[in-house]
């Protein structure tokens, strides 16, 4: 083979090997976070070496042969069948192998499945194409949650405890997977699937759905937010409050009536209420597919929307969260998402036309499939004004 | 210059490729459709490339390769017939699952049959010979499938006549033809100089008759009261009294067998109502339900008395009347150790027309709040 074809085929081998050496990788399986995670690190650094060093074996094995043996036009070599001691030597050595990986595999999934030591219970429900996070009334180390706590694409939890998410589906089979914290459980309608994750340090890590659901599969993304002990009684606490009204003859306020106009017929703000003082109640179950949209309460409390897809911070922000010292992560993460850190671009182009930013079903003349109903947000026909007191409006959701 | 083995696969990847072109251009370019026209065409590119590289894997030239015999095969039908049930396959695939069923079945019949014609065929170099094969190995497979698939058409043909007329003209219908099958039957056994092909006739007119009634009751549908039974709902409206209701409690089945699909489990045991949150060892006086999800509760009974599960979920106003109705679903009556299944899907939040909460008749002053955030 010339020396030059070689050379080829040895660059491009390492610039495929060395893909996998990126420094930002925040779904990197490798970094674990937690101690769930960790035991499938374990696992793997035992079990990757060896498959890897059988599989290029195998592979090298079969390119040396197909082209050693390869036809041309030699005459047929005499033909034999079967050798007892190649047989037997390939199946015990293999046997042998997998046995040692199935006792540690086998101790690592009971490991992982255990819930008897729950410390703190969160209900995930996928549905196309974002997540949403229950958290039951409950005593999280000391921590009351008195009413029920309802948010979207970004989890939050404390540290250093056993947290158990119960996680379902409202229309087709999606998979949670935060890699820095554990495996991945697929969230299947009509069944409770559980998956335990535990934070060793504040911190925030990145996930992806990880069972095709559909359009904008690609687009479901996740957050799981760790807070220390402190910073996550700050967080129950904002997180019980209701909303309140925007000061009155603010610009704000007229994004309310906005809102109570439009956004209400599928999102919930809790505490928001009617020009006749009783509360508005969203109605999701009359406008999209799965009966549900994400709850907008504490909208600025969280960092992204739709799914996890779009930033509510600036660039530099959102590199300020994300790259703070575990001690200053829970004050940075606070803060929630403030004027000047607004990202506007973001919002502005969502509210201006969602399905433009992230595919959906949402076109108005192809719903017949679905009952009429939506799966995503439609472009809502807003007018510059509108989404101007929208955004006044929802930048006062802390 | 191609291998046998090769063209085969180069030719399905050159049809994936041509289906994705057009795939593209009718319906969309962007769909997955495409992606798996391509797929097929690119793994075949693969195989086929293998394959011609390695000389389509063959110890053999396909020059040694000798026919069974000599003699030319005779046309055979099956291939188109098997053509046929794959068009049925596909079109039952985006239509009606019974077409689906019904290519797959033509498949198999019409390979089965395809195979042994031509394994047949090859049997020896007496044409005479191999049909007598060909009878031998198929015709214990046909004769069955035939008798039976008539059989089956006549028992639907008469079901359907049956389930069209009225209960008292059915009667009638059943015995007049029992008569006429008897009297035939008594007049070919006793007649025994009738001519064959007067009894053929009889049967072959008998069976057109009855065919073609079954036809038209089919499409006449049921009769009127056997529709308007198909069509009640015996649960939209439960009875979740406490005592127990001679038709919503009949034949209840006590034992459920979905453990792992359960939200919560609520028990009765000495006279009190516990919940318990899968996943959660400790005792909860709250189950949180998420909103527009089908959530199932699970109910157990550890008294003696029997018990059912309601689940209280706030009013809703009767259309163009004003009138609030109470919401409420509830589960069988559930004697003692049995476990049955409440299936819940709540759209609204428990701070529109809440509280939610369940109850079990017969025990007052206790109740489990349903949160649904």
């Amino acid at each position: 083979m010339p020396l030059r074809r070689i050379g080829l085929g040895l660059a491009a081998s390492s610039a495929i090997f060395l893909a996998g050496c990126a420094r930002n990788a925040p779904q990197d399986t490798w970094q674990p976070k937690g101690e769930n995670a960790e035991k499938i690190n374990t696992l793997q650094w035992m079990v990757f070496p060896l498959a890897g060093i059988v599989g290029v074996a195998v592979f090298a094995l079969i390119a040396y042969i197909l082209w050693r043996f390869r036809d041309r036009g030699q005459a047929i070599p005499h033909q034999s069948h079967g050798n007892p001691a190649v047989e037997i030597t390939l199946t015990i050595i293999p046997a042998l192998i997998l046995s040692v990986v199935g006792v540690f595999t086998f101790k690592g999934i009971f490991e992982l499945a255990q819930t008897n030591d729950t410390q703190m219970v969160i209900n995930v429900t996928g549905q196309q194409w974002w997540w949403e996070y229950d958290y039951p009334a409950q005593v999280v180390n000391g921590v009351e949650i008195t009413q029920p706590i309802i948010t979207s694409g970004q989890l939050v939890i404390p540290t250093g405890t056993k947290v158990l998410l119960r996680e379902t589906s409202r229309d087709v089979i999606h998979s949670y997977w935060i890699p820095a914290l554990n495996g991945k459980k697929d969230a299947v309608p009509g069944r409770i699937n559980l998956l335990r994750i535990q934070a060793n340090k504040p911190g925030i890590f990145a996930g992806q759905c990880t069972e095709f659901c559909g359009l904008s599969h690609a687009n479901m993304r996740m957050e799981a937010v760790a807070l220390g002990p402190e910073d996550f009684a700050a967080w129950i606490a904002n997180q019980q409050r209701n909303a309140e009204s925007p000061a009155q003859a603010t610009l704000a306020q007229e994004g309310e009536a906005v809102f109570l106009n439009q956004c209400i017929r599928c999102h919930q703000v809790n505490g928001l209420k009617k020009a006749d003082g009783t509360a508005a109640i969203a109605a999701p179950d009359e406008n999209v597919y799965s009966g549900a949209v994400p709850n907008l309460t504490h909208l600025m409390s969280r960092n992204t929307f739709a799914g996890a897809k779009f930033d509510l911070l600036t660039a530099d922000c959102r590199k300020n969260v994300w790259s703070a010292s575990p001690d200053e992560f829970g004050s940075a993460y606070l803060k929630g998402v403030t004027s000047d850190c607004l990202n506007q671009t973001n919002l502005r182009g969502w509210l201006r036309n969602a399905p433009a930013m992230k595919p959906m079903y949402a076109d108005p003349t192809k719903l017949a499939v679905s009952d009429g109903k939506y799966r995503g947000m439609p472009n809502l026909g807003l007018s510059e004004s509108d989404i101007d007191k929208l955004v006044a409006y929802l930048s006062t959701l802390k | 210059m191609f291998t046998t083995g090769s063209k085969y696969c180069f030719g399905i990847a050159g049809l994936g490729s041509l289906g994705a072109v057009v795939y593209m251009v009718l319906v969309h370019p962007c769909d997955v459709g495409v992606l798996a026209l391509l797929g097929i065409a690119i793994a075949m590119s693969l195989v086929g490339g293998v394959a011609q590289f390695t000389g389509d894997f063959d110890v053999d030239s396909p020059n040694d390769a000798l026919t069974a015999n000599a003699v030319a095969p005779a046309n055979s039908m099956w291939p188109l017939v098997l053509a046929l049930g794959v068009v049925l396959l596909l079109v039952g695939m985006t239509t009606d699952p019974i077409i689906f069923i019904l290519g797959i079945v033509i498949i198999i019949a019409a390979g089965v049959e395809w195979a042994l014609q031509s394994w047949a065929e090859r049997a020896s170099s007496d044409s005479a010979f191999n049909r007598f094969v060909r009878e031998r190995a198929l015709t214990s497979l046909e004769l069955p499938i035939f008798v039976g698939g008539g059989v089956a058409i006549i028992a639907v043909a008469f079901s359907r006549i049956m389930l069209a007329v009225s209960p008292h003209s059915g009667a009638i219908l059943f015995i007049v033809i029992a008569t006429a099958v008897l009297i035939v039957g008594f007049l070919v056994s006793v007649k025994t100089n009738i001519k064959k092909s007067m009894i053929a006739a009889t049967c072959v007119l008998g069976a057109v008759v009855l065919l073609v009634s079954g036809g038209i009751a089919g499409f006449n549908g049921n009769r009127e009261e056997l529709v308007v039974a198909a069509a009640e709902d015996h649960y939209s409206h439960k009875e979740c009294e406490a005592a127990a209701s001679e038709h919503f409690d009949k034949n209840s089945n006590n034992a459920v067998s979905m453990k792992s699909g359960i939200s919560a489990t609520i028990r009765v045991k000495d006279g009190k109502l516990t919940a318990q949150l899968i996943g959660i060892d400790a005792q909860v006086q709250a189950v949180t339900v998420q909103r527009s999800n089908l959530t199932t509760i699970l109910f157990r009974n550890l008294d003696d008395a029997q018990y059912r599960l309601v689940a209280n979920l706030g009013t809703k106003k009767i259309a163009d009347t004003g009138v609030e109705e109470a919401i409420v679903d509830c589960t069988q009556m559930t004697g003692k150790n049995q476990t049955q299944a409440l299936i819940l899907k709540i759209s609204k939040p428990s701070a529109s027309s809440g509280p939610y909460t369940l109850t079990v008749p017969g025990l007052e002053g206790q109740e489990i709040a349903v949160v649904v955030p």
